[in-house]
């Protein structure tokens, strides 16, 4: 078994100590850390997914996962200037006013990192107005992305996705929006772009927004 | 206008087309469980539908769209709606075929006369706890009752009959003070519960002397905290004469009636929770306990937990939800009335404890302030008010204590728990949990106490487990593993039929013994679908699906236990403390009752070692309400627990998330 085979099982056996000597024993082979991210961690963070949609996986093995995956990261970047610095857009993203809920967020923002986005994370608890300052103060932003948990910041979500449509009538980035509290009927009757049940998906769509 | 007849109630509603099923129970006054709130997604509302025909025949062909996401969800009868003379009375000419799938009543609406079968039986016969462990205190009620004369005055005595009669109240305070043995001291029951308890002796001092301050009456030199009720001084006239004996019920501040003899006189404790309501009826000239009474909250039609009510409440409006439990607990009152035989008119004080938003709602306080970050409630502090003025149906005059709130998830229940408890009392560090929808915890000493609330989730409570249920008859509350041989107990000992929280962590504990769950919480049973682990087969159980644990329902355990031990390492981490420093564990709530220490040890809900410093102290939010009435310095006790118990919001902590995931494992594995 390969280096990133190893790798590969380890974060989806969820074990964080294993992930890390992991990169660190293909970093010293010289495993370009591109490659580390695109053989081994998408493609196991892609398997979590799989497991999640067939409920052979459910969201404790899938944090813990996203766990590894995180810790690898961290390596990687302190040993690689490039790696920090590739970047195949930006994203922003942030749980909505009215709720301080961040886990799905935050795996959205790793998840988005892993695939080579620069991602800005605006934190949770966040108003239209910071939002909207924040996709000024960033022009070259493609995705907004918009989380909420609890059912009771839905027309938070509402109004912030209408705020930015209006303040961008050329259609300059997509929103996306998820979470707990999100369906796909609620997503669409928003007026958002992009909808997905879980992370990986999230990544995904995104990347074919980027053309 | 369209009928809905429900068979096995006998009951039938006329409602307008296109109303849902449970709509329709809801206002027929069924009180369905609806744990998702009607959005279609716990399928706990399962009904069965058949058109009302005089045949009643016909219900074998497509008779239900059963509503999802693309349908309208309106039902449709072939054209059998045309019998609009089936009264009431032939609701039992219909059979509901096994052929007749269940259909979700939140998603299917009503477009024709429809018979409903609610496949549940009338009362759930549900084991709530109500047994607490009370803490030995000085029995001083804040309500008391004193003989007072009502002469007719001396020929130039100018003192109002009003003054007079504080006086007379004043000198009969005074004597019974002189006489401190006509409060006798409560002795705590006996218990027969299993586990060992240890009463903390602790006797409050007895309060300094009461320092009246002068409030009226300065011209008669009487020095008192009553105050002036000008339509009790126009009855004093009438109440004077030879036998001019009464007895005033008074609180502190006010007089609440006069009576010629005083009669029983009551307290009511609620202890009002997300699930499950519990009241108490106390004698007031001792504190016993007359009659306990208990059920599930209605609200819970409305939706399972604390986010779906509150997201109710602001859109059709909190007035709905205080009435269904206001009417709930006046339903309570009349029933504790009943048992102890005394009148509702009886009851003096009602103390009434639960979480916040179970407050507010209680109080008809809308909860937007709870439900948005940061979370805060809308009002704190202790209430004294007028339980009439909240719909109580008590004395007209009867007091409403609300014991203080110590933040947005960490209720008045909380405070109550630590009434019971006095973690403050101590120097040694005590961690207490309460277990229910939500978990709140609190872990101090005399020093500092700090609190926090997880979203535990109420996996324990048998919600989001595919097998699971209530703490009802036939639930498997125990589970054994020893020697290879799996062994069970049920609740009523009757065959099983689902799984409560305390079986659940016990399954998952024994299962981790067996090896059959890996660290990261891989079910693999062994058995013929490795993913399932059947405990009940289905012919072994009362329901004929048996009794088995999923991959995912491991999964949902993991989330809830990981949630409340990282609350407790949080708590630990603030207060600089290890788990060694925590002397003892109480655990609240009926999960915590009758569960396993051992088990909960096993699965990492708590530190292991821990295990063997578990107390478990029963239903003690319900004890902290009774404890606010037949004790002033508890009660006023409960301010400064309050005020002085710090709050985190594990949301807000950059360590929470870490945490979280690092309990997620199954560290006994």
């Amino acid at each position: 078994m390969t280096v990133l085979e190893e790798l590969r099982q380890s974060i989806e056996a969820g074990h964080p100590g294993e992930t890390e000597k992991l990169v660190e024993e293909a970093l010293a082979e010289k495993v370009d850390p591109i490659c580390i991210v695109e053989e081994a961690m998408m493609p196991a963070m892609r398997e979590m997914g799989e497991r999640y949609k067939k409920q052979e996986a459910d969201i404790p093995r899938i944090l813990a996962a996203a766990r590894c995956i995180r810790s690898g990261f961290v390596l990687l970047e302190q040993q690689d200037a490039a790696f920090e610095e590739r970047n195949i857009g930006t994203v922003i993203v942030g749980t909505v006013e009215g709720d301080l809920h961040d886990v799905g967020k935050n795996l959205v923002a790793l998840m988005f990192r892993s695939a080579g986005f620069r991602v800005i994370d605006l934190g949770v608890d966040i108003s239209e107005k910071q939002f909207l300052k924040a996709v000024r103060e960033n022009p070259d932003v493609q995705i907004v992305c918009i989380s909420s948990l609890l059912s009771t910041a839905l027309p938070e979500m509402e109004q912030v996705v209408k705020t930015l449509r209006r303040n961008d009538p050329e259609k300059k980035y997509k929103i996306m929006v998820g979470g707990g509290a999100v369906t796909r009927q609620l997503a669409e009757h928003m007026g958002a772009d992009a909808y997905t049940e879980n992370c990986v998906e999230a990544a995904e769509v995104a990347k074919t927004f980027i053309v | 206008m369209v009928r809905v007849s429900f068979v096995r109630e006998r009951k039938s509603i006329c409602v307008p087309e296109g109303t849902t099923v449970l709509e329709a129970e809801i206002l027929a006054g069924l009180r369905p469980d609806a744990p998702c709130g009607g959005a279609g997604r716990c399928r706990k509302c399962l009904v069965r539908v058949a058109p009302m025909s005089s045949g009643g025949t016909d219900s074998d062909s497509a008779l239900v769209s059963n509503g999802n996401m693309n349908s309208e969800g309106s039902m449709d009868f072939d054209g059998n709606t045309g019998s609009g003379d089936v009264d009431g009375e032939d609701f039992l000419i219909h059979d509901f075929r096994a052929a007749t799938p269940p259909v979700r009543a939140c998603q299917t609406k009503v477009s024709s006369d429809i018979c409903v079968d609610t496949l549940t039986s009338q009362e759930q016969d549900l084991s709530i706890l109500t047994e607490g462990y009370l803490r030995p205190v000085t029995f001083h009620p804040g309500l008391s009752v004193h003989k007072i004369q009502l002469d007719k005055p001396q020929p130039g005595d100018k003192r109002s009959d009003w003054e007079r009669m504080l006086e007379q109240l004043a000198k009969a305070e005074t004597q019974s003070k002189a006489q401190p043995e006509t409060w006798p001291e409560i002795q705590p029951k006996a218990q027969s519960d299993r586990t060992e308890r240890i009463q903390p002796e602790i006797q409050p001092e007895i309060q300094p002397e009461i320092q009246p301050e002068i409030r009226l009456g300065i011209r008669s030199g009487i020095r008192s905290w009553i105050q002036p009720d000008p339509a009790l001084a126009s009855t004093l006239y009438d109440r004077r004469g030879e036998s001019g004996t009464w007895y005033a019920i008074h609180a502190e501040d006010e007089i609440l009636e006069l009576r010629r003899v005083p009669g029983r006189i009551c307290f009511a404790a609620f202890d009002v929770g997300t699930t499950t309501v519990v009241g108490y009826l106390l004698d007031a000239g001792d504190g016993s306990v007359l009659a306990v009474e208990s059920r599930l909250n209605p609200q819970a039609q409305y939706g399972a937990d604390v986010i779906m009510r509150a997201n109710y409440a602001l859109e059709h409006g909190t007035a709905i939800l205080a009435e269904c439990i206001r009417m709930a607990v006046n339903e309570m009152l009349e029933a504790l009335a009943r048992k102890a035989q005394v009148s509702t008119t009886d009851i003096f004080q009602v103390s009434v404890v639960g979480n916040t938003c179970m407050h507010h709602l209680f109080l008809g306080i809308s909860p937007a302030s709870l439900v948005h970050a940061p979370y805060t409630p809308a009002i704190s502090q202790r209430l004294t008010l007028r339980a009439a003025e909240y719909g109580l149906c008590v004395h007209p005059k009867a007091q409403l204590l609300m014991l203080p709130v110590i933040a947005g998830y960490v209720g008045a229940d909380t405070c109550a728990c630590l009434m019971a408890v006095r973690p403050d009392l101590n120097d040694e560090i005590t961690l207490l949990l309460d277990i229910g929808t939500n978990g709140e915890m609190v872990l101090g000493n005399r020093k500092r106490r700090v609190a926090c609330s997880t979203a535990a989730g109420p996996a324990f409570e048998g919600a989001k487990i595919t097998c699971g249920m209530r703490g009802a008859v036939g639930a498997v509350d125990h589970v054994f593993y020893k020697d290879g041989v799996w062994s069970y107990s049920t609740i009523g000992s009757e065959p099983a039929i689902g799984l409560c929280g305390s079986g659940l962590i016990d399954l998952v504990a024994c299962l981790l013994r067996a090896g059959r769950i890996d660290e990261n919480g891989r079910l693999e049973s062994g058995q013929e679908d490795p993913q399932t682990f059947v405990l009940v087969s289905p012919e072994d159980s009362g329901n004929g699906k048996g009794v088995y644990l999923t991959r995912k329902d491991v999964g949902e355990v993991q989330l809830a236990k990981a949630a409340i031990a990282a609350g407790i390492q949080l708590l630990m981490k603030e207060l600089q403390v290890t788990e060694d420093d925590i002397a003892e564990v109480c655990i609240a709530g009926a999960f915590g009752s009758y569960m396993d220490p051992l088990s909960a040890g096993d699965i990492g809900m708590f530190p292991r070692s821990l295990t063997d410093r578990v107390r478990s102290i029963g239903n003690a939010a319900g004890e902290g309400a009774k404890l606010a009435l037949i004790s002033r310095e508890e009660l006023e006790m409960a301010d400064e627990l309050a005020c002085g118990t710090d709050f985190i919001e594990l949301a807000a902590l950059p360590d929470f998330q870490d945490c979280f995931i690092e309990q997620l494992e199954f560290e006994n594995a």
